[in-house]
């Protein structure tokens, strides 16, 4: 069995892929839901497309430059990126933690609102670069716009590049034979995990498939901030020792006893690709020797989570962030608007299907025609 | 001056021996300052190093058999403390002389005095060192040369050489001790030497005269690495190892660990046409990592004429060592049978809780005691023979006298290791191959008859050795890895030998309890310095505790609290999620919708 396929290069194949595609399919479940091609088809198609580009892009470079690495390591006899791995891996998933983190909550959010969003994209979509915008503003802007191509990009990108360092590291003791299969079938398992969650996705209940879905994310995204600081961390003491400590195993000597919480000798989701300790380490942030930093790193991430969805939840409920002074209304507008809200505001207090509320591009036209007259 | 070192120590011998021949169990006096030196023994780095008298290298000590040695030490160091060991002698009725600090003695602190005073009653090629946590490699070693004016080789030679063999460092030891043993080398690495010194120098020439024969007495003083050592165009006949004389064994190469000795005939060619390399070369598999730029052999010659050019050695595919198990001892003592106590070593390497990388026997780590040991064997009466006394962290073993002892060592690490016993020698009966395991006393090769006897004996990685010794000598005596870096981790066995002998036999000198106040140790008591109550060792040395095994209680609050925090996480993103949109934030979506109605034309 071992020369056919690889048991360690499975696991790494399943738990990239794995990641990849649940964020991947939660965002097409989403959109299908929200915009859906009976509603705003040529909305749908762009951000759909968007999505697909940010993938491909994304396995496209990963590939390049993982054979390049495995060429520079074959060819050069020694291994450049090892040390600087740590390094990468921690800024990569810093990265991907917080983009991961400011989707999760934008989903969820706009979610609540379909016309305001719906709305907002459009704009977004048509808006002219205006140069009088400044600088931070129109960043702002062209995020929101390529937000769905950056979000599954960003992902491919450190999902593959991982993949591939880690299948070069295990890959010096496996024969070529035993990759082809479970290469295919570590992708495969991971898809198949996708697609039953974007089929969930389009049957279930759009809001608590989104709860769910972003629950989920959050959890990765905890994990991956606690591992960015544990790899930057690990970085550190392998210049304390002198080389990969991970060559030691997972055995005392491989990390560093001053900074360590917890450390078991097995379970470690680095050695030998890891096996299921690394699928747990993809999904949840699991480490067989856990430091102050990656557990410090954890809690905190999730203490700023809550006190953000908090302060969100504050914000749209009172106009203004906490400890904040409410903004001064103009009083024309918000007379008006609030004459006409007013009635809306009970209907819409009453249930929260946002599809309730009237969604017609038209009747807003007309509402506003009717403030003109 | 490669050149004239050789020649003084070579004539040296030549000018001591008849003073040997004259005089009869003479006493001869020695006054040694230790003070440091600057030297450069390699050419390629200057640096300070412990010698005696405001001289480096150290002097040879040429004694005849039947002498009665007296060597008064005064530590002139400034900074460190220092003691004396000399390697292979039996000190017999003298184990306060022996000079293991912790074990037989106190260290001499700087400015105090001491005095060894013991006789040799054997012969053969020994040598002296400091024995002072990891002193002696920063220079405190020196041969010593017993004539033997009964050996059974008399007459067979024309002339002694004398050859020692070290490696270098150039950095000091107590850096490169911080550096061993700390958190940032957990796997233990030792230090590599950065050159090897053949008679403390490079580039040594021994003159020959053709058809004669030499006696070449070889000691390895150094710290770490074992030698290979061969002479090139000429066979070795090998003659005594560390003390013991032993039937003619040809070689033409031979392998000495650090702390080994060899003496060999050496017969030479009958022209001068030209003259031989000999070389010594520092064994790799020592070494953790072998730095570029090492230049591990060092060569010298055998100069039949100084006229001729000095060949460059051949580069050999391997080396091809004599195997000192297959000698023979000369005075046939036959294989010691009926063993009376069995002392199984099982050693190992490992990390302890700060993290760095110890060495133990039977999972202790040697840690010296707050009082000698052999102070405690003399201070607590009928408990001396209670190997609690000696505490925790001393590897005790306490044997009787007169018995047949065996040591079974069985070396569960990869390394090679040379161990050494104090106070005896020893026959080997058993070196296993490598990685053969823990001994097995029901299924082993059937031990010689007449089996080889030294002081210093490697064993294999992953194997076994098996050695023998009658206790005879009542005494505190070490049993330890002759490899400095191992000393320090703690590879140390202490062996008391008939403690209530000792007790009435040995009679410490004042001048070494002086050393101990001067140097503020307790000399009497347990291990803890409790003279009270012998079996309390509240207060004792010890080793760092091992490393936590699995989740410790700080592992499970932190993991529970993680969890924890998750949960709420995740709750209060389901509240989030579900919760209608709030009054404000539904005003400015209106807003915004109607000014998209106004813009989108």
């Amino acid at each position: 069995m071992v020369n056919v396929f690889s048991v360690p290069v499975f696991f790494i194949c399943f738990r990239e892929s794995l990641e990849t595609s649940i964020i991947v399919s939660v965002l097409l479940a989403f959109l299908k839901q929200t915009l859906g091609p009976e509603r705003e088809p040529r909305v749908y198609k762009r951000l759909v497309r968007q999505v697909w580009w940010g993938i491909i892009i994304g396995i496209a470079i990963s590939l390049c430059v993982g054979c390049g690495m495995i060429g520079a390591f074959y060819g050069l006899g020694k291994n450049h990126f090892s040390g600087t791995e740590d390094i990468w891996e921690g800024t990569f998933g810093l990265l991907a933690a917080l983009i991961i983190t400011a989707m999760g909550a934008a989903l969820l959010r706009v979610s609540k609102l379909q016309d305001k969003w719906r709305v907002k994209l459009a704009q977004a979509l048509e808006a002219k670069d205006n140069k009088k915008r400044s600088a931070g503003d129109r960043f702002k802007r062209w995020a929101e716009k390529y937000a769905m191509f950056l979000l599954p990009f960003i992902t491919v990108l450190r999902e593959g590049l991982e993949a591939v360092v880690f299948i070069g590291g295990v890959g010096l003791a496996t024969p070529a034979s035993a990759f082809p299969l479970a290469v295919m079938c570590g992708i495969g398992a991971g898809c198949l995990v996708g697609y039953l969650v974007y089929r969930g996705g389009n049957v279930a209940k759009l809001q608590l498939f989104l709860i769910i879905s972003t629950c989920f994310l959050y959890l990765v995204a905890a994990g991956l901030f606690s591992k960015a600081v544990w790899f930057l961390e690990n970085n550190t003491w392998n210049h304390v020792v002198g080389g990969d400590a991970a060559e030691t195993g997972a055995g005392p000597g491989s990390y560093d006893i001053r900074q360590s919480v917890w450390h078991i000798n097995f379970g470690s989701p680095l050695l030998n690709g890891g096996g299921g300790w690394g699928v747990f380490n993809s999904i949840l942030g699991w480490q067989n020797s856990a430091t102050y930093g990656s557990v410090l790193a954890y809690n905190l991430y999730w203490v700023a989570v809550i006190c953000g969805f908090l302060a969100m939840r504050y914000n749209e409920a009172k106009g203004h962030w906490p400890l904040m002074k409410p903004k001064a209304k103009r009083i024309s507008e918000s007379d008006a608007a609030s004459d006409t809200s007013s009635q809306q505001g009970e209907v819409i207090a009453e249930t929260y299907e946002p599809k309730k509320v009237s969604t017609d591009f038209d009747a807003a036209r007309s509402s506003a025609r009717q403030l003109d007259a | 001056m490669a050149l004239s070192l050789s020649n003084f120590l070579y004539s040296s011998l030549l000018l001591l021996l008849p003073f040997g021949l004259i005089a009869d169990a003479a006493t001869v006096t020695f006054d040694w300052n230790v003070t440091w030196v600057r030297a450069n023994p390699d050419g390629k780095f200057e640096r300070p190093t412990m010698g005696i008298n405001n001289q480096w290298p150290l002097p040879l000590l040429n004694i005849t058999k039947g002498d009665n040695v007296i060597i008064n030490i005064n530590n002139q160091l400034g900074n460190q403390s220092t003691s004396f060991h000399f390697h292979g002698l039996f000190m017999n009725g003298t184990t306060e002389m022996d000079g293991p600090v912790g074990a037989t003695q106190c260290g001499i602190p700087p400015g105090s005095s001491f005095t060894y005073n013991f006789t040799i009653d054997q012969p053969g090629t020994y040598w002296y060192h400091a024995h002072q946590r990891g002193q002696y490699p920063d220079g405190l070693r020196g041969p010593l040369l017993v004539n033997d004016l009964e050996s059974p080789y008399l007459g067979q030679y024309d002339e002694e050489v004398l050859l020692t063999l070290s490696d270098w460092y150039h950095h000091e030891m107590p850096e490169l001790i911080a550096k061993f043993i700390s958190v940032a080398n957990p796997t233990g690495a030792e230090p590599v030497p950065n050159s090897a010194l053949i008679n403390d120098t490079q580039n040594v020439t021994v003159p020959v005269q053709p058809g004669r024969t030499y006696l070449f007495r070889m000691v390895n003083m150094g710290a770490f690495a074992s030698q290979y050592f061969w002479i090139e165009g000429h066979t070795m006949t090998i003659v005594e190892v560390d003390g013991v004389y032993t039937e003619p064994a040809e070689a033409s190469m031979i392998y000495l660990t650090a702390a080994q000795r060899y003496s060999f005939l050496l017969t030479t060619k009958n022209e001068t046409s030209s003259n031989f390399a000999f070389v010594a070369s520092m064994d790799h598999d020592l070494f953790d990592k072998v730095p570029k730029g090492l230049n591990s052999n060092t060569t010298g010659w055998l100069v039949y004429d100084s006229n001729v050019e000095r060949p460059i050695p051949a580069l050999l595919d391997a080396f091809d060592a004599f195997d000192d198990f297959n000698l023979v001892p000369q005075d046939g003592q036959k294989l010691l049978l009926n063993v009376n106590y069995i002392m199984t070593l099982d050693m190992k390497m490992k990390t302890l809780g700060d993290g760095a990388n110890y060495a133990s026997f039977n999972d202790v780590t040697y840690v010296r005691p707050k009082v000698p040991t052999l102070y405690t064997a003399l201070s607590t009466g009928a408990s001396a023979t209670d190997v609690t006394v000696y505490g925790g962290n001393t590897d005790a073993f306490v044997l009787a006298k007169d018995e047949v002892i065996e040591i079974v060592l069985n070396n569960d690490d990869p390394g090679k290791h040379p161990f050494h016993l104090h106070g005896h020698n020893f026959q080997a009966v058993l070196r296993s191959d490598k990685d053969t395991g823990f001994y097995d006393s029901m299924n082993h090769t059937a031990f010689p008859a007449v089996p080889m006897r030294r002081d210093t004996f490697w064993v294999k990685p992953d194997g076994h050795v098996v050695l023998r010794f009658k206790s005879d000598n009542p005494g505190v005596w070490l049993f330890h890895c002759h490899i400095e870096w191992h000393v320090n981790s703690g590879l140390v066995a202490t062996i008391i030998e008939a403690p209530l002998e000792m007790q009435k036999t040995t009679s410490i000198p004042s001048d070494h309890w002086r050393v101990c106040r001067d140097s503020q140790t307790p000399y009497a008591g347990n291990a803890a310095g409790n003279t009270v109550d012998l079996l309390d060792l509240t207060g004792e040395n010890k080793s760092p505790a091992p490393l936590p095994a699995g989740f410790t209680a700080k592992g499970i609050v932190a993991l529970v609290f993680s969890i924890i925090s998750a949960l709420l996480g995740m709750v209060v993103i389901s509240w989030y999620g579900a919760a209608p949109i709030g009054t404000s934030e539904l005003q400015s979506a209106e807003k915004r919708i109607a000014e998209a109605g106004t813009e989108v034309k």
